[in-house]
Formats: C-alpha cells, structure tokens, sequence
C-alpha cells in the first residue's frame, strides 16, 4: 500500500510539473532562508561561550553620568582591576586588555640573522596582562598559555601571522620588533602562537603584546585615579559560587570609597557593572564593546524575515496543495467506489505533502551549503554549516518540514476524503466558498509581507543613498589619509608633507591625530570662563597641524585658523566648533572669539583662548548628532596621520609620487594609504551589509510569492476555462478576458497594499529613529511600492491570463 | 426505498417508493429518462449512497442502515463498478489501475500479480500492461475499467451507461464482456439509455418520476 502511494505521489508530482516546481522550489527557498539566517543567529548568540570558564568570566564596565543621562561603556581605568580584586573576595583572578587603539594597522618586523627583513602592518592587535590566558581559552600550537605573557616584552600570535613572519619555522623565543602609536616603538619576543577557535569573539585579535615592556607601561603604572583614563577591557574571573549580580550589588560602595571625592570636584560621576563574558556581544546596550556589537533589533528583523519567508512558502505550499485537490477529487472518488476508507486516503494525501517537503528539505540544505559564502559576505560573519555541531538545527528545519508537509496535506486528506463519492465523482468538484476566501487571504498575507519589505528596501536604501551624499561640512572627495605609525614614519611628517606639497594636484597637506570618521578617544570637560563645574561639557578634540582645517576646507564662522603667521599659537589656543559654542553657552560665535575655555584637571585650571570658531562638521557618522569639536596644535611635529588634499584627474601617478616619497624618506616601512570617503563610509558596514540582506531577501519574499500567485492563477485559469470558453463564443476580446482574470489578483494585491503600507511606516520610522540625520518617507515610498507590487503581480498573472484567453473556446468547452 | 434531494427552496424526489428484486446470477438493464432517478438507484445499489427510507436487503442482510466503514468494507468485497468515464486514475499504468481494489483488500503482491495478469489476459490487454489510460483508445479503457470491476470477483457489477463514451464496435465488445461475466455467475444491474445494449440483459427495468413503471423480461 505505501508503495502505491509514494508511486501515486511521484507520478503526480512529475505530471504536474508546474506546481510541483512551485511547492517543492518555493518551499526549498523558503526553508533556504530560514536556514541561512537561523546559522547567522545561531552565530550571533554563541559569542565568546567557548572559553572554559564562560559561566564565570565577566567584563567590568562603566557607566558615565553626563547631563542626567547614563552612557555605558566597556572600559575602566587601570588600577580598578587590582582594586576590586583586593576589595572582593569573589574575585578569583582579574585580567586587563586595550586595543592598540590609536591606529588602524601596527608595524611588525622580523630581522633574520640569514635573509631580508619582514615588515607587515597587522590590524588587531591588544595588550593583555599575563593572566589573559589563564581567564580566556585559546589553543596553542607553541608556548604555554599559563605563562605566555608573563615576562616582559612578549608577544602572542596567532598561527596566521607567525606564518608569515617565520614561514614554516617555529616563532617561539624569535625576537619581532612592533611599532605603534599607542605603545610606541619596541622589541618583544615571541611567547606562544595559537590556533584561532572557529566560534566567534568579541575579542577579535590577531595578536597580543605583554602590557609590560611597552611605552604604555610607566604611563599605567603612574595610574592611581579610578575617575578619569577609561582605557582598559577589565574583565574577572569569579570563584566558584560567586554571582556577578551579588558583586554588582557591592560596586555602590567601591565607588564611593574610590571615586567619590574626584567625582564631587570634577561633577564628573560614574558607577560601574558587570558584564557576563557571554553577553558581550549582544547585550552589553553599548554601541561598541571591545569590536562593534551585534544588535537584537537586527536579529529580530532578520528574524522575522526569516519567519515570513518560510511562513510566505508555507501558505504557498498548503495554497496550492488546496487549489490543486479539486483536481484530485476523481482520484478520491474512484479511490473510495474501489473500497478506500477515509484512513488510507488521509494518509496517502499526507504521503505525498510530506514527500514534497522532504524533497524541499533536502534542496535547502544543498541551496544552503552553496550559498553560504555568499551569505556570510553579505553578513560579514564568518558563518560554519557543519554536521556536528548543526544537528539540533537540522533537525529542527527536519521537523518543520515535516509539519509543513502535514499541514499542507491536512486540507486534502481530511477535506476531500470525507466527500462522498459519488458526489465528487458525479458533479466537478468546487472548492466552498470558505476555502476560497482563506486561499485569498493568505495571498493577501503573502503580499503584505513582500509589500512591507519592498517598503524597507527602499527606505534602506535611501538613507544609505541619503549618508552617501550629505554634504558633511567638509572635503570629503580626493583626500588621501597616510597613516604615521611608527616613530620614523612620525619623524619624517615634516619632510614628507613638503615633498608631498610640490606635487602638481596637491591642494593643501595637513597632519592630525585623528580625522572625520575614525573613532576618536579623546575628550574632556570644558567650561566657559565664569561657569562652575556643573556647566562642563563634554568636548571632543583634535589635534592638528596648521594646514590640517585648511586640508580639509573646515571654514571658520568668526576669528580664524591656526596659520604659521601667527606665532603665538600653540598647544594652549584652540578653535571649536559652532555646537561647542552652543552647548558652552556664547551668545555667537564672534562673541566667542578671543574668549577663554577652561579645564579641570586634578585640582588645577587651565586655560583655552579660543582663537577661531567654525562651522559645524560631521566628524562622526550620521548615527551621531554633532558634538562640541575642539583643535589644539601640537608641541611637537608627531601625527597620526598625514592628510592630502588632491585635486587631480590622475590620481594613480599623484600616489606614485607620494609612494617614490615615502620609500626615500623611510625605505623599511612600506607605504600604505587610503581615502577619507571610503574611511567615512566604513562606518556604514552594518547598514550596508543590512540593506543587502533586506535586499536580497526582499527579492526572494517577491519571487515566492509571485511564484504562489502564478499557481493561483494557472490553477484559476483552469477553473474557469468553460466560463472563458462560453464568453469567447459570445464575442468576449482577449483584453477583457485577461482583465477579468487578473482584476480578481490585483484586488487581492490592493488589500495587501493598503494594509502593509502602515505597518511597514512604523517599522522603518522606528529603524530610521537610530539616526541622527535620516531621511523621510515620502508619500513616494509607498507610491513606488504600490506600482511596482501591482504590476509584479499583474505581469505574473497576466501570462496565465493571456494564456487561457488566447485558447481555442472549441477545445475550452470540449474540455469541459 | 425512497430517495428524495432537498435545497432550501426545492424538494426532488428521486426515488418514490421503489421497489426492486434483483436474483442472484441475472442481468438487469434499467432505463428511462433523465432524472427519472436511475443513477441514484444505482448508487443506493452499489453501497455509495444511501436511502432515506425504507430497507434494502444485500444478499439478504438489510444494509440500507449500515455506516460508512460498513459499506466500504462490502462494496470492496462484493461489488464492482464500471463508469461511462471509465474512471481509471491517469497516474497508474494499466496494471497498476486493475491492481488497486486488491490492494484495498490486503491481498498479498504475489497473489495480486497472478489475479491482475490473469484478469488482463481474460480482457485481452495484456499487451498493455504497462501503459498508462491516455496512451489507450476509450475501447480499452473501458475493457481495462472492467478488468479492474472484476478483478476481486465481486458477486454484483454495476454499470453505469458502460458503452456511452464508445463507439458502437468498442461499446459491442464491452457487452460481451458483460454477458460473459453474467454467464460465469455475476450478477449485473446497468444503467443505460440505449436500447441495443439493454438487450444483452435478461430483464428491463423501465423508470419514470422514481418509480418503476414497467418490466420487460427478455426473451
């Protein structure tokens, strides 16, 4: 008997090609997406959980309390590790890690007795204490982790770059030199080399140096104030027993024996929290951690993308299996008239609707397996798809197959077997008028999906289109950034920029620490000159080179920039932006000119002439209002970063130029560069990689469904082919025939207009609040969406319509 | 038994107090007018419907009560079916269609085998065995409809205007199926609105408003 159904199954679905193709297809894709998403929030939740000690590790935080709002952050000053941990004895072990932050790559060095020297730039890298091993678990291939960076001067590194530094032999007790902005120029000899874990991290490195031996280390050890220099990732691990919400609870109290006194005369207050190790990543409410967070909302929206993919192929799925029974009903009747009984019918419909989704099943980890490259570009994840570890979620995409398959079969199985037979033998069978309006409801459900997304596309796309093209109060185009990272490259800045500035297509150079778009550390409380304490405000700063605002075309509002012809200017002048005029409460910026900010700083003042004002600019990403900006000069000619303004149609020979430059002046480093724009834009990773998700699933969303509603109307087209046939006879023209098809879908399109429209305004008006400066949604939006909706579903549609309209009405009332 | 449809506006009765004796081994050929309720009679017969009213006795057990499962389980071991459509399921070869009432009987696949060929060799289509309906004339798609009627050797077979889709040759030959299976023992009851064909019978069943209004013994 089950032979005779899967033979039955099989034979139906090979001769119904066309809606065997939808289901099976449409399902697969469906399950395809869910899939694929289901891996990326699979990966999103399981950061950091493959320490040992996962359960017990937690990250020490601060919270700042500025202008009565709260600000979280993942770092504390140096000395509040040894501090909790003498004040707490739940505290097993504390470690203390900082991102070589001031810079975007670091210079390695290899000088083998034999051969040439080896110089890479390296991103991510971190300074660690020598417990950092003992807390987080990391495989090593060479050393040991107990004891790693427990001398001075050593370095960890990941097997990648020992590779490349030491080729194929060993690293361990070989001596690499490591330049950096942050820790300035040093020797350190290799400790241990391990092997990345393939679950993701929020700790993101690709090496670490021993916080011991570096220039930073007389800087920390100097460290005394728990208030001020947030610099340091503090992170403990708890014995046995300990919870981190009783240790919390006790942090009140450490503040205030610590911190209260600075805290009452800086009116700069904090707390501290913390953190499990395992929520780094997505609950930490910050805007970054240790490298970006995940977001919730985004897992939400995904997955609710996700959920209305497969929700969308499902009602495809059970849509057509119930469209498509009618024509089964001759089948049932001769099943029963031959002596089935209701039971063997049920389970034979259930057969083949659990055949195709299982076939479904199957695509879908193959659409699966081949598209997660692509995926994980899109999403920027590093995403695995491995049996072992993937079971549980195969096994429940397994289960909800089969449910689809069951539910899908159900309608049929019990609907059609319990018709009499003679009755869907006699008499064309019908579906009830129920079943029709259930049918019509769910592609109305189908294409309210399609619709809200189609709606979230465009208005992701706008407000990238929107970021892209904001004029953000500077230069932007042709400025090329040269990193100065270690202490030659810094010396060379002054010779350098002239050689730079005799090219032709050379605007303006300038030198700063840091520049519009790249995170910028540095900020103190300033007040105007008769304020109190309780006024400060929080004032983001720069620090410059005379030509750098000139570099960048910032242009002043009152009083003027730094200008070698002016000596007096130097580290103590500074020029603000017009927000910080604002905040600091001067009537305008000409009345700010030549007026004085203050400073204060362990018990002294001092003091800011401000020399020049100007307008405001986007030194951060749109996400982020305009803050209070100030510039200062530089004591000394050692910058982060050399800036040039081009204005040329031949860039590439410009950076030839630049290039042959730098190799003279500095032979052993190599020459790297980027541009400002592309820098800026960076920070719109996440949106990007958002926009192309929403985008691609959007795309998918429309093409089930579209595949859906061309089964509904192949299968109307075959329901009604007497009716066409008999208006063809009676001088019906194909025009009105293919309206009369289609008007029935596009209605049903409408509907879902009307009502999807709405929901998809809340939703992107919520997503869009996250900006600072964001666009609006036009009345256009929905406009767009509304037309391209209608006629996606028309030219779907309309190809079945032409086509039972353009039949023989001989052949259609024959047929019948 | 009587028989009567009822919409919210109209009552129509389709059988009006009918009575019938059918013996076991005859051939009965019914005949009348459109709507005169031949088919429902028919169907009441074959087990697929039901009478509102009074008995209907099957072999001598009253059935006319019996619930759904009852009346599968006889009509599968009891009555075949042929239809004016034919009725084979276009999925299944020519085997696998005269297969299918064995199925429901649980009859072993050996078994089935030997049943199915046997039959199909009776029918003379065992050459296409392994066809599927639309690859054959409607002469063999009705011979294979029988093949399937009469595969579990059920005592009744009931024929539903068996020749109405034929043409005369093939309709010709499908009566002398009939007439075969009648003189091997099955007892058959056909609805038919040709004359020709309800000759090969041994009794005619006249209808008219639901009632049988007169009977012709053939000669």
């Amino acid at each position: 008997m089950f032979r005779n159904y899967l033979k039955i199954a099989w034979r139906s679905l090979k001769k119904n090609k066309v809606f065997t193709f939808i289901n099976v297809f449409g399902l697969s894709i469906g399950l395809t997406c869910c899939l694929l998403i289901s891996l990326y929030i699979y990966h999103e939740t399981s950061y950091d959980s493959y320490h040992k000690n996962a359960s017990r590790l937690v990250q020490l935080g601060t919270t700042f309390i500025r202008d009565g709002k709260a600000e979280r952050t993942p770092n504390c000053p140096a000395p509040m590790a040894a501090a909790m941990q003498q004040e707490f004895p739940e505290i097993e072990k504390t470690t203390r890690l900082m991102k070589l932050f001031a810079e975007d790559k670091t210079l390695l060095q290899y000088n083998p007795q034999n051969g040439p020297a080896k110089t890479f730039y390296e991103t991510k890298g971190y300074m660690a204490d020598s417990t950092f091993f003992q807390l987080f678990s990391y495989q090593f291939i060479e050393g040991n982790p107990a004891t790693a960076l427990g001398s001075p001067n050593t370095v960890v590194l990941s097997e990648e770059i020992a590779k490349k530094l030491f080729g194929n032999e060993p690293a361990l007790n070989k001596t690499i030199s490591i330049s950096s902005n942050t820790n300035g120029d040093t020797t350190f000899t290799v400790a241990g080399v391990y092997k990345p874990f393939k679950k993701p991290s929020q700790i993101d490195a690709r090496f670490f140096v021993s916080i011991r031996g570096g220039r930073m280390e007389p800087f920390i050890n100097q460290q005394t104030d728990m208030l001020n220099n947030n610099m340091f990732h503090t992170f403990f691990l708890l014995k046995p027993g300990a919870t981190a919400a009783s240790l919390q609870a006790k942090f009140p109290l450490f503040v205030e024996k610590y911190m209260k006194k600075d805290m009452e005369a800086t009116k700069n207050y904090k707390s501290q929290f913390l953190l499990p190790v395992t929520d780094m990543h997505l609950h930490s409410n910050m805007k970054a951690n240790i490298t970006p967070v995940g977001s919730m909302t985004s897992l939400y929206v995904l997955g609710s993308i996700a959920l209305f993919t497969l929700l969308i192929a499902c009602i495809n799925f059970m849509n057509l299996s119930t469209a498509r029974s009618s024509k089964r009903s001759a089948e049932v009747g001769v099943r029963k008239v031959l002596g089935a009984d209701r039971s063997s019918l049920i389970k034979q419909f259930m057969g083949e609707s659990i055949v195709m989704s299982l076939i479904a099943f199957l695509l879908a980890i193959v659409f699966a397996l081949l598209l997660l490259p692509g995926f994980s570009f899109v999403s920027g994840r590093e995403l695995q798809f491995s049996l072992p570890e993937h079971v549980p979620l195969l096994a429940g995409f397994f289960c909800l197959a089969l449910l689809t398959g069951l539910f899908a079969g159900s309608y049929p199985a019990f609907y059609l077997s319990s018709f009499k037979p003679i009755k869907v033998l006699k008499s064309r069978f019908s579906n009830s008028m129920a079943t029709l309006a259930l049918r019509k409801g769910l592609v109305v459900f189908q294409f309210m999906i399609s619709v809200v997304l189609i709606i979230a596309a465009v208005v992701i796309g706008n407000q990238m289109r929107y970021m892209q093209t904001k004029d953000l109060g500077f230069s932007k185009d042709q400025q090329i950034v040269i990193p100065l990272r270690s202490n030659t490259s810094k010396n060379i800045y002054t010779a350098l920029k002239n050689e730079v500035k005799r090219n032709d297509g050379v605007l303006q150079v300038g030198a700063s620490f840091y520049y519009p778009g790249i995170m910028n550390p540095s900020d103190i409380l300033m007040r105007k000159e008769g304020q109190s304490l309780d006024d400060q405000k929080d004032v983001f700063l720069n620090t410059i080179d005379e030509n750098f605002l000139q570099t960048l075309d910032i242009k002043p509002l009152a009083g003027r920039l730094f200008s070698e012809q002016f000596p007096g200017d130097t580290a103590e002048r500074i020029i603000v932006n017009a927000e910080a005029i604002k905040q600091l409460g001067f009537a305008s910026a000409g009345d700010a000119v030549g007026k004085t900010l203050l400073f204060d700083w362990r018990g002294e003042t001092h003091r800011f002439p401000i020399v020049g004002v100007v307008k405001d600019f986007h030194f951060q990403d749109l996400r982020v209002p305009i803050l209070p900006y100030g510039f200062f000069l530089n004591n000394r000619t050692s910058y982060n970063y050399l800036v040039v303004h081009a204005n040329t149609g031949n860039l590439s020979s410009l950076l030839k130029n630049i290039g042959a430059s730098w190799h003279k002046l500095n032979p052993n480093e190599p020459f790297e560069y980027s541009f400002m724009d592309e820098d800026f834009q960076k920070n719109y990773d996440g949106e990007n990689k958002l926009q192309g998700m929403v985008d691609s699933f959007t795309i998918i969303a429309i093409l089930i469904s579209c595949l859906g509603l061309f089964g509904l109307a192949t299968f109307s087209a075959e329901q009604r082919i007497k009716e066409i046939g008999i208006r063809k006879v009676l001088g019906a023209s194909v025009s009105s025939l293919v309206g009369l098809l289609s008007k029935e879908f596009v209605r049903l399109v409408l509907i879902a207009l009307v009502i999807a429209s709405p929901i998809a305004w809340f939703v992107m008006n919520k997503w869009l609040e996250d900006f600072a400066y964001r666009t609006s949604i036009g009345w256009w939006v929905f406009a767009t969406t509304g037309v391209t909706a209608l006629v996606i579903a028309l030219i779907t549609v309309s190809f079945q319509a032409v086509k039972a309209a353009l039949t023989n009405p001989v052949k259609n009332l024959r047929t019948e | 038994m009587e028989k009567i449809y009822r919409t919210e506006e109209v009552e129509t009765v389709a059988l009006n107090k009918l009575n019938l004796d059918v013996k076991e081994g005859e051939f009965v050929a019914v005949m009348g007018p459109s709507g005169c309720g031949k088919s429902t009679l028919l169907n009441i017969l074959g087990l697929l419907d039901e009478p509102d009213s009074g008995s209907f006795l099957f072999n001598g057990i009253e059935v006319a009560k019996y619930n759904e499962r009852k009346r599968a389980d006889l009509r599968k071991r009891n009555i075949g079916f042929v239809f004016q459509s034919f009725n084979l399921i276009d999925e299944l070869t020519v085997f696998e269609n005269v297969e299918l009432p064995l199925i429901y009987l649980g009859v072993t696949a050996a078994d089935r085998k030997t049943r199915v060929e046997d039959v199909l060799d009776k029918m003379q289509i065992m050459h296409r065995r392994n066809h599927y309906p639309q690859q054959l004339s409607g002469g063999q798609q009705q011979r294979v409809a029988v093949a399937r009627a009469v595969v579990n050797k059920p005592k009744l077979i009931l024929a539903d205007e068996p020749t109405g889709n034929l043409d005369s040759s093939n309709g010709n030959e499908v009566m002398q199926l009939l007439t075969d299976l009648n003189e091997q023992g099955t007892t058959i009851i056909m609805v038919t609105h040709s004359e020709h064909d309800a000759r090969y019978s041994h009794r005619i069943v006249r209808m008219l408003d639901g009632q049988t209004v007169l009977e012709n013994i053939m000669v």
